[in-house]
């Protein structure tokens, strides 16, 4: 059971949204029977709206406004359309539609995972041009650490629109070992995430990175435990600064 | 004297909900150039707060189609009592806007299973935001939140913008969690002031 004072250090979380599911539901049934703590989150929620509000100000491209009200037509129609009468009879019809629904059913399966399976790639490919066009982006040439001479790497970071990364002759990662790409900031490593690499020893990989982060002073890869780790623990194999 | 500049300050806002208010009404009983009009009114500040979380335009406009679907859907179900319809479509924007930034992370990190919804926050919350903010106000926001030391803004901006918990946010700024608890309220207090002082 916590405290009140540990209780109400989660009003601001809880007003935020960043509460996790049981400190969520403690927090709301403590809420139920303290005034003082319902009387914070009234006098927070406006500062919450207030951030809402507060980022730069952007206008969408004029085509999206005709997107979104097409999209409307469809779902505005109040009247419902009517079936046609079944002419055969029921179980035949019952029968068929079973066999053609189980049919389409996998074929959607198999459809939807090879779309799913797309999209992933293409939003890679997306993500990665739309960094090279950043007007703000900046290139990190990285070199190969004395464990790995030969490797090479090169960052190209945008603030706005993420980080891609290239690296080539690195040496193939030990089983249960994993290459790890951070972005070095003064005050931290932030990892921007796993780099998974093809036999050969390259492999080239986006990763999104808060816009908020701070300008980095270096970019470097470390060999880490298979799922990556918080913070670099590992030998370096590439470092570059810009 | 104070008392009507605070009133001329809020009657636009009074006003602003209620023409919102009427057109759910319309768009519900299938009026589509009620449709038009919401989006008019707002796809700006909507856009601007999904593109932040989003940072991509494409994506964006995705989101910022979503949320409009939503919100045209449903119309009907809106309950005025409950706050004020920008409120209402700025959190949907939000939360959408992180859905969609997470559900790509775990793409691109290659992580499988399902992506963790921040939908748990949104409509069940009671009096979510009735009060509407002036110009003037966000603005002192901004400023106050550019003046908060590094850390409490940092912490802030993870957990607004970018969605996460409590205890993600630690991990990412590598502090222990009370220190990221303290760090988030101190920072709320603060922009809270800020907020207070122009009302």
């Amino acid at each position: 059971m916590s405290t009140h004072d540990e209780l109400k250090a989660n009003a601001a979380g809880y007003v935020l949204g960043s509460l996790d599911a049981t400190e969520r539901r403690e927090f709301e049934s403590h809420l139920a029977h303290c005034a003082e703590c319902t009387a914070e989150i009234a006098s927070l929620r406006p500062v919450v709206d207030a951030l809402a509000t507060s980022v730069a100000q952007v206008t969408p491209r004029a085509a999206v406004r005709a997107r979104v009200l097409d999209g409307v037509g469809a779902g505005l129609q109040t009247s419902p359309q009517r079936r046609p009468r079944a002419l055969a009879p029921v179980w035949l019809a019952l029968a068929a539609t079973i066999v053609i629904a189980v049919g389409a059913g996998l074929y959607a399966v198999r459809v939807q995972r090879q779309m799913a399976d797309l999209q992933v790639r293409f939003e890679q490919v997306r993500a990665t041009s739309a960094v090279l066009s950043a007007p703000d982006v900046a290139r990190i040439d990285l070199q190969g650490q004395p464990v790995a001479p030969d490797a090479q790497a090169r960052a190209l970071w945008s603030r706005t629109r993420g980080l891609v990364f290239t690296a080539a002759n690195l040496p193939p990662a030990p089983a249960g070992k994993a290459y790890q790409v951070w972005v070095v900031t003064a005050q931290m490593p932030v990892s921007a995430g796993l780099l998974a690499i093809d036999p050969g020893g390259g492999g080239t990989q986006y990763y999104s990175t808060p816009p908020d982060i701070a300008a980095p002073v270096a970019v470097a890869v470390t060999l880490e435990p298979a799922g990556g780790v918080a913070s670099p623990t590992g030998e370096k194999y590439l470092v570059g600064m810009p | 004297m104070w008392l009507l500049a605070a009133l001329a300050r809020l009657q636009p806002a009074a006003e602003s909900q209620a023409e919102d208010v009427s057109c759910l009404r319309r768009i519900a009983s299938g009026d589509q150039s009620a449709a038009g009009a919401l989006y008019d009114r707002h796809s700006r500040s909507l856009y601007s707060l999904i593109f932040r979380i989003v940072g991509d335009e494409t994506e964006s406009e995705d989101v910022l189609q979503d949320v409009f679907a939503q919100a045209f859907r449903q119309a009907a179900r809106y309950d005025a009592s409950r706050g004020a319809v920008v409120a209402w479509l700025l959190m949907m924007a939000r939360s959408r806007a992180i859905d969609r930034v997470r559900a790509k992370r775990a793409r691109f990190e290659g992580r499988t299973g399902d992506v963790e919804r921040i939908d748990q926050m949104p409509d069940s919350q009671p009096d979510a935001g009735a009060i509407m903010l002036t110009e003037e106000q966000t603005r002192s926001v901004q400023r106050a939140l550019g003046e908060l030391p590094l850390m409490q803004r940092m912490a802030i901006e993870l957990a607004y913008y970018e969605g996460l918990s409590h205890s993600e946010i630690a991990e990412r700024l590598e502090q222990p969690l009370g220190t990221v608890k303290t760090r988030i309220r101190l920072g709320l207090l603060k922009l809270r002031d800020a907020l207070e002082a122009r009302a």
